[in-house]
């Protein structure tokens, strides 16, 4: 028996078993029978044992070279390196559903074992669910694109792995997005199970509370991990360049950010329950979408696998998805139905509110433009583009309301602010948002746009120092501590509230980086000899040498480049030329030199051996370390709010029936 | 719509159309608003395929036009007769292609209306149930026994 026969009949087995641990969780709920609702969760727990079977066949075959697979063949070689041998794994069509799958079941299992004693009323629903859409990867794994697919000869050679793709990233950005696509299956399977069973209270979100932020948390690092791989391997100066998959990527996460502050308003006054359960619905049917997007080659894009026959498959998923779950909350709308009460326009219920408006407004955006193309060639039969343009100029203001809302939220009082309150509160936040556009304006910058987005930066920013400042001076009045001691205390007792202070610093700095970056950014295109040099901004570049490299994988032509200050060296840069040799295929290896100020990006463009010529397209971007670092800043912060406090840790302890968050009063 | 938002929009409009700002025109400007044609999903002043077989072409015309003294929407227009409107990196502010421009905004909008309606009708609702029970009107009849049970009291 080969190995891949042993990976099939997993995947075969697990089928039949995400079949019948769907089945008998139903029956058993339904029919009240406790043993099948026992027998279901215990099949959805082998159902892991069959994949993990399945993906550790997966990469024995990767890691052994075992060309027989169509896969191994097609996305490896002999002379790829192990790490990206390991990655080919989610590099293609078949692997990256497996892994997908993987990384579903393992969040199943752990599920399963957290609630093992808990939610008897939601649980068998959730197995229901979760299976189910382990049912729907696997029959595409057995039945449309077989994993362990064999060919009839063993080539001697395989096609090797993108070369693209054959970038350190690859082993941190995919699994980082898909475990923030995947995670988002959790809150979906709970809310579904708390629709199906009625128990529709605070149950299902403090329950998924945790998978939430971890999902927001994994949806963020995939979004920035993916700027940065691309800001680092197409060597087109930029990181962002709202590509179809670009753009799913983006949209869930958005849908999540929602979420987080309008779950905090049903946690509060137990209001938007509607609202609520249809942004769970709609952020997993946008993980669903994307996965469409990148395997059906409706609309095209420099991420998309190889074209396939799936794309149906994913729209049919998607329509049964959002039909079953629109069915469920029509029949669950009178129970659904809250007394919504406000107290005031000005509160932080209200901000919250205009918050999920800008952020489902910017989602629409994205969405639109996504599939407009498809829109616009299906009315007018007339292909159109729609491109980086069009998504900042529509998305742009959308984007400052949104900055303006981030420092709001905070600040103002839960039901209702008082002029004392506001004036108090908005004070100095606005003054530091004023006094800092005004002296960049007196510094020379003249772009309303900038100038708009650094006021509003600094606004969000005081917000935030304000806030721990005054936590720390009125710990310091209550308890005596020294400063630092009462700020560490003022965080440990309180993680939600500080640590969403954090992840709103950090969308500070990512806004700073965007925007220096997009608006200040300067470029130059120069064709220089060895020993000449060239300027750009404040630096000099001297081109001294060509060198090359080369191994059995991979050809490459290095030019080195000293980069000067005036006369000062501050540094040497190697930008690359790649050739791999397996498919053929070229690439551009960029060399930047980062500081906080300022990359200096440099792309090593067209060679001219006979002259000695060599043209290099050099970028000036400001800010960019900046957007990078906020996005540290924002895991950074959601790593703080998911870290249960001590008084959490006690109170799960003492209560182990339920999972207990803290109170929304205590985030003040 | 008052004047104020129907000014408001029109502005907004002005800014997002691409043919109200009249300026010199640069081979920048117009690379960013072609796409190039090589598969890359960039703009052809973004696209750094070595020998891009579409890229470099395009960067070739553009600026020979710019060379010939054209405006950027005469510049543009050329090239959508020539290559077709997927030249173009942005929907054409005209017809159909309207709705990719507004349509965001109009949601947004909507979705504004629709929220402070709905806020107004929440604080409403809260006004109206922190508000003290109204006063029930006591008939002359009801009053005098009111008052002659009183009486019956002790002191």
């Amino acid at each position: 028996m080969h190995g891949s026969d042993l990976g099939t009949l997993a995947l075969q087995l697990g089928w039949c078993l995400a079949l019948y641990a769907t089945g008998a969780s139903l029956y058993g709920v339904l029919a009240a029978r406790a043993e099948f609702v026992h027998s279901g969760r215990r099949a959805a727990l082998a159902l892991f044992g069959c994949v993990a079977v399945a993906v550790a066949v997966m990469l024995h075959a990767l890691v052994t070279r075992d060309f027989r697979l169509e896969y191994v063949a097609s996305y490896t070689s002999r002379t790829l390196p192990m790490s990206y041998t390991v990655a080919a794994l989610w590099g293609g069509m078949a692997g990256s559903l497996l892994f997908w799958l993987a990384l579903l079941n393992l969040s199943a299992t752990v599920v399963h074992v957290q609630n093992r004693d808990r939610h008897r009323a939601l649980m068998p629903y959730v197995t229901a669910t979760l299976s189910t859409i382990s049912l729907f990867f696997l029959s595409l794994l057995v039945f449309v694109v077989p994993a362990f697919e064999r060919l009839d000869f063993a080539p001697s050679e395989g096609s090797d792995l993108n070369p693209l793709l054959q970038n350190y990233w690859m082993m941190i950005h995919p699994p980082a997005l898909y475990a923030g696509y995947v995670t988002v299956s959790v809150p979906f399977a709970f809310c579904v199970a708390a629709l199906a069973s009625g128990q529709l209270g605070d149950d299902w979100i403090r329950s998924t509370r945790r998978w939430t932020l971890l999902s927001w948390f994994f949806l963020t690092l995939g979004n920035v991990f993916g700027g940065a791989w691309a800001y680092e391997v197409l060597g087109w100066g930029g990181y962002w360049a709202w590509d179809p998959v670009e753009n799913a990527a983006f949209m869930p996460w958005l849908v999540m950010t929602a979420f987080l502050h309008s779950v905090m308003i049903q946690e509060k006054k137990d209001m938007l329950k509607v609202w609520n359960v249809s942004l769970i619905i709609l952020a997993f049917a946008l993980t669903i979408f994307g996965t469409f997007l990148t395997r059906s080659g409706v609309i095209s894009s420099v991420h998309s696998f190889t074209q396939s026959g799936l794309g149906p498959f994913f729209l049919w998923f998607l329509a049964a998805v959002l039909v079953g779950a629109i069915a469920l909350v029509g029949w669950r709308l009178p129970i659904l139905r809250s007394q919504n009460q406000l107290e005031s326009f000005f509160s932080r219920e209200a901000a919250f509110l205009f918050n999920n408006l800008i952020l489902l407004g910017i989602c629409f955006t994205v969405f639109w433009g996504t599939v407009f193309p498809v829109i616009s060639e299906w009315v007018r039969g007339v292909k159109i583009t729609v491109g980086p343009p069009f998504f900042n100029k529509v998305n742009a203001p959308l984007g400052l309301c949104l900055l303006f809302l981030t420092g709001v939220g905070p600040i103002i009082a839960w039901r209702r602010a008082t002029p004392k309150n506001l004036r108090r509160n908005f004070a100095l936040p606005l003054a530091c948002g004023v006094a800092g556009g005004l002296v960049l304006f007196a510094l020379g910058m003249r772009q309303l746009a900038a100038l708009v987005s650094f006021s509003l930066c600094l606004f969000v920013a005081a917000t935030v120092a304000i806030e721990f400042y005054r936590g720390t001076r009125a710990r310091q009045a209550l308890v005596g501590e020294p400063a630092a001691t009462a700020l560490a205390h003022l965080v440990s007792k309180n993680h939600r509230r500080y640590g969403g202070y954090v992840i709103h610093l950090g969308v500070v700095l990512v806004f700073m980086g965007i925007t220096g970056s997009s608006l200040f950014k300067e470029e130059v295109q120069a064709t220089v000899a060895p020993g000449q040099s060239f300027s750009i901004g404040a630096y000099t570049l001297r081109f001294d040498r060509l060198s090359e490299d080369d191994d059995p994988h991979v050809a490459i032509t290095r030019a080195e480049v000293t980069v000067l200050r005036g006369d000062r060296v501050v540094g040497l840069l190697w930008p690359e030329k790649r050739f791999y040799k397996r498919p053929g295929q070229p690439t551009t290896e960029v060399a930047i030199r980062k500081t906080l100020r300022e990359d200096l990006y440099l792309v090593l463009g067209a060679l001219d051996p006979p002259s000695g010529l060599v043209t290099f397209q050099t970028f000036l971007n400001p800010l960019v370390t900046w957007l990078w670092f906020g996005g540290a800043v924002m895991a950074l912060g959601t790593a703080v709010v998911m870290t249960p406090t001590a008084a959490e840790r006690r109170a799960r302890a003492a209560s182990p029936a339920g999972e207990r968050s803290p109170s929304v009063a205590e985030e003040g | 719509m008052s004047r104020g938002r129907a000014l408001g929009t029109l502005l907004l409009l002005l800014a997002l159309c691409p043919s109200a700002r009249a300026a010199s025109v640069t081979t920048k400007e117009i690379e960013e608003a072609l796409t190039c044609q090589c598969g890359c999903g960039l703009t052809v002043h973004s696209c750094n395929h070595l020998q891009c077989g579409s890229g470099i072409p395009l960067r070739q015309e553009v600026l020979t036009l710019v060379t010939q003294g054209l405006s950027r929407d005469e510049i543009l227009i050329r090239f959508r007769e020539k290559y077709g409107e997927k030249i173009l990196s942005s929907p054409t502010t005209e017809g159909f292609n309207l709705t990719a421009w507004i349509l965001p905004f109009v949601v947004v909008a909507a979705g504004a209306g629709l929220l402070v309606r709905t806020v107004r009708r929440w604080t409403a609702a809260e006004r109206g149930e922190a508000a003290s029970p109204a006063p029930v009107a006591v008939s002359e009849s009801d009053r005098r026994r009111l008052d002659a049970e009183l009486a019956k009291e002790p002191s």
